[in-house]
């Protein structure tokens, strides 16, 4: 009988520690409450500005689907597109292999990786592109194609992509993995594909979703350079129509959550949980 | 089956000699275990063997053919590391089939060996799991079976089981052993830990500052140490220092105590300091009633510790030979207590003399 009594008092004390351990204090609440609203009204206005300004009889998204008629909206949105997969694929290639080297290899370079992977934070767009500019203007034929852009955003996606890469490959006991399948017999391009790469997966969609989200975004470089992308495009617009302008800033966000979510959902199913949150 | 033999190898880090010209012979289907301290260069002697590191001078045969100028990938020697190293975005399956991949074996054979191996390590229920599915113990046993799925010429096993707790690290390494007498592998297995070595290992080599101190049996190890380090290293040990009275009748003098020391390796001259070794299970204690003095060839001693290590209890002694330790049968332990003095007897046969 004693035991029984023992056991049914402590139930409610259990429960009741449970109940304080989930309550989340008014304090907290209040402040999420402030960070939400942070980001909401300036989306709502944006939302409500882009539906104003309609002629009686037209459609309430009058605006969105103005821009959506607009040839231009369509070959700079896809410009911009071929810009950020353009960079998306010489970035990985580039940094993939080098940022995995200097992990396995040469790990002594890592603070020389780290701070070079900053400098494009350092180094202002303009400064960086007047800086090339003169070395890119030898190359003609490179210098009037669009792929001069991926070039140049492949410098300003440098910290992004390194800083995903690394953390995903700290996440790993890379070695051990590299060691393993050697053991195994094979080689080192079969390990990179098979071993590595699989397992850096939530890191690279993080890293490439960064890089397409500053290649998307890019005006100053795309405007001296006189490309017509998205980003000078919605310029161009904002300057004249307000209100298309605004509609094309919420297509934006609305694309931006979209590659966020993809991300949300690519990363889930993969290992590298860790890598996920530092890229976020 | 091979044969591995290590001739000569030095390898240095900076001014660091991890290894000093290591000797070292694997017969063929021999378990040999590199046993020794953190930084004595076991793993770096088996890295090199793997072809992962590289010697400054050396050999490495295997079979009797230099592997030295061979990648790692190319050896075919199977490896299972300290740290769990399965690819975690392969199934256990998919894991201990890769090495048969790599070797563009047909899918019936590689899902085949692979189920035989998992059974062979007592997971055959657990080929769809992924690592992250699986405990420890489990990974490593999947880590064997793909090392073992390649049908390499060795096997080498670096700290496998030092990640595990200790029940399961018992259990794993009789699994490990019984695996490897199953496939008659030549396996050269390191480890920090002397029960897990003396227990699996058909020879241990013990190792200190890059060179082997001893390398013999289990037994050979444990019963006779060469070196006053493997003495300390390998088990408990009581250490007695004490000048030899007399070189023919092997009499040695430790303070107040005259020991014979029937040791046959004894080889001192009179008035040489020597240093003699007897492990607490050689001791054994006699309760002595109020102001009785030992019986002849006995000594006394005041008890000053007592811990329970379940069937036997380690007496604490404070003797005219210093302090000792003694092993004794957990039912008598239960008459002692801090200050009981008793009668302290060595069993003489089992003193090892090594000269200072």
């Amino acid at each position: 009988m004693a035991e029984v009594t023992s056991v049914a008092e402590t139930r409610p004390s259990s429960h009741r520690f449970r109940r304080a351990r989930n309550r989340v204090p008014v304090w907290h609440l209040i402040w999420l409450v402030l960070a939400a609203l942070v980001f909401i009204v300036p989306i709502y206005s944006v939302v409500q500005f882009s539906l104003t300004g309609v002629q009686a009889g037209q459609s309430p998204f009058h605006w969105y689907l103005t821009v959506f008629d607009d040839p231009m909206f369509r070959s700079s949105f896809w410009l911009s597109i071929q810009i950020s997969l353009e960079t998306v694929a010489v970035s990985l290639v580039l940094m993939v292999p080098t940022v995995f080297w200097v992990h396995l290899r040469l790990p002594g370079l890592r603070p020389v990786m780290d701070l070079i992977s900053i400098l494009p934070f350092v180094v202002p767009p303009i400064v960086l592109v007047v800086g090339l500019l003169p070395f890119l203007e030898k190359i003609t034929w490179l210098f009037v194609r669009p792929e001069v852009l991926s070039l140049i955003y492949v410098i300003f996606a440098l910290p992004f992509l390194y800083r995903a890469l690394d953390a995903g490959l700290r996440a790993i006991d890379l070695r051990t993995l590299v060691e393993a399948a050697e053991s195994l017999g094979a080689k080192m391009p079969r390990t990179l594909l098979r071993v590595i790469l699989p397992n850096l997966r939530a890191a690279i969609i993080g890293g490439s979703l960064l890089t397409v989200a500053i290649a998307m975004g890019e005006y100053t470089v795309a405007s001296l350079l006189e490309f017509s992308t998205f980003s000078v495009y919605t310029y161009t617009i904002g300057t004249s129509t307000a209100y298309e302008g605004v509609a094309l800033s919420f297509i934006s966000f609305i694309f931006v959550w979209g590659a966020m979510l993809s991300l949300y959902l690519l990363g889930r199913g993969g290992r590298n949980a860790a890598a996920v949150a530092i890229t976020h | 089956m091979a044969t591995i033999e290590l001739r000569g190898l030095r390898r240095t880090f900076g001014s660091v000699v991890a290894l000093d010209n290591l000797d070292l012979d694997v017969h063929s289907g021999e378990f040999v275990s590199l046993l020794g301290p953190s930084g004595c260069g076991k793993t770096t002697a088996l890295r090199i063997v793997a072809g992962f590191e590289w010697p400054d001078a050396g050999e490495v045969l295997v079979n009797g053919r230099d592997v030295l100028g061979q990648p790692a990938n190319k050896r075919n020697m199977g490896m299972v590391f300290q740290a769990y190293s399965l690819f975690p975005n392969m199934t256990a399956q998919h894991n201990v089939e890769f090495g048969l991949r790599v070797r563009k074996e047909s899918h019936e054979k590689r899902a085949k060996r692979a189920r035989e191996l998992l059974e062979l390590v007592g997971l055959g229920t657990a080929m769809d799991r992924y690592p992250r599915q699986l405990s420890g113990g489990q990974q490593q046993r999947v880590a064997l079976a793909r090392s073992l799925a390649i049908e390499p010429s060795v096997l080498l096993l670096d700290e496998p089981l030092s990640a595990l707790d200790a029940k399961v690290r018992v259990q794993l390494r009789e699994e490990v052993r019984r695996v490897q007498l199953e496939l008659g592998i030549t396996t050269l297995y390191v480890t920090h830990d002397q029960e897990e070595a003396l227990s699996i290992s058909d020879r241990v080599a013990v190792m200190s500052d890059g060179r082997v101190e001893q390398f013999g049996t289990p037994a050979q190890i444990y019963n006779g140490p060469r070196t006053a380090f493997v003495a300390n290293f390998v088990g408990t040990m009581n250490r007695l220092e004490g000048t030899v009275v007399s070189s023919e009748d092997r009499v040695v003098r430790c303070g107040p105590v005259m020991l014979s020391v029937p040791d046959p390796t004894f080889n001192h001259p009179a008035g040489e300091t020597v240093e003699l070794f007897v492990r607490p299970e050689d001791i054994s204690l006699e309760l002595l009633s109020n102001g009785n003095k030992p019986a002849p060839g006995l000594f006394d001693g005041r008890v000053t510790s007592l811990t329970f290590l379940g069937p036997v209890t380690r007496v604490g002694l404070a003797t005219d030979l210093g302090p000792l330790l003694a092993d004794v049968s957990s039912a008598v332990a239960l008459d002692l207590a801090a200050d009981t003095v008793v009668a302290v007897r060595l069993d003489s046969t089992a003193l090892r003399s090594i000269a200072r």
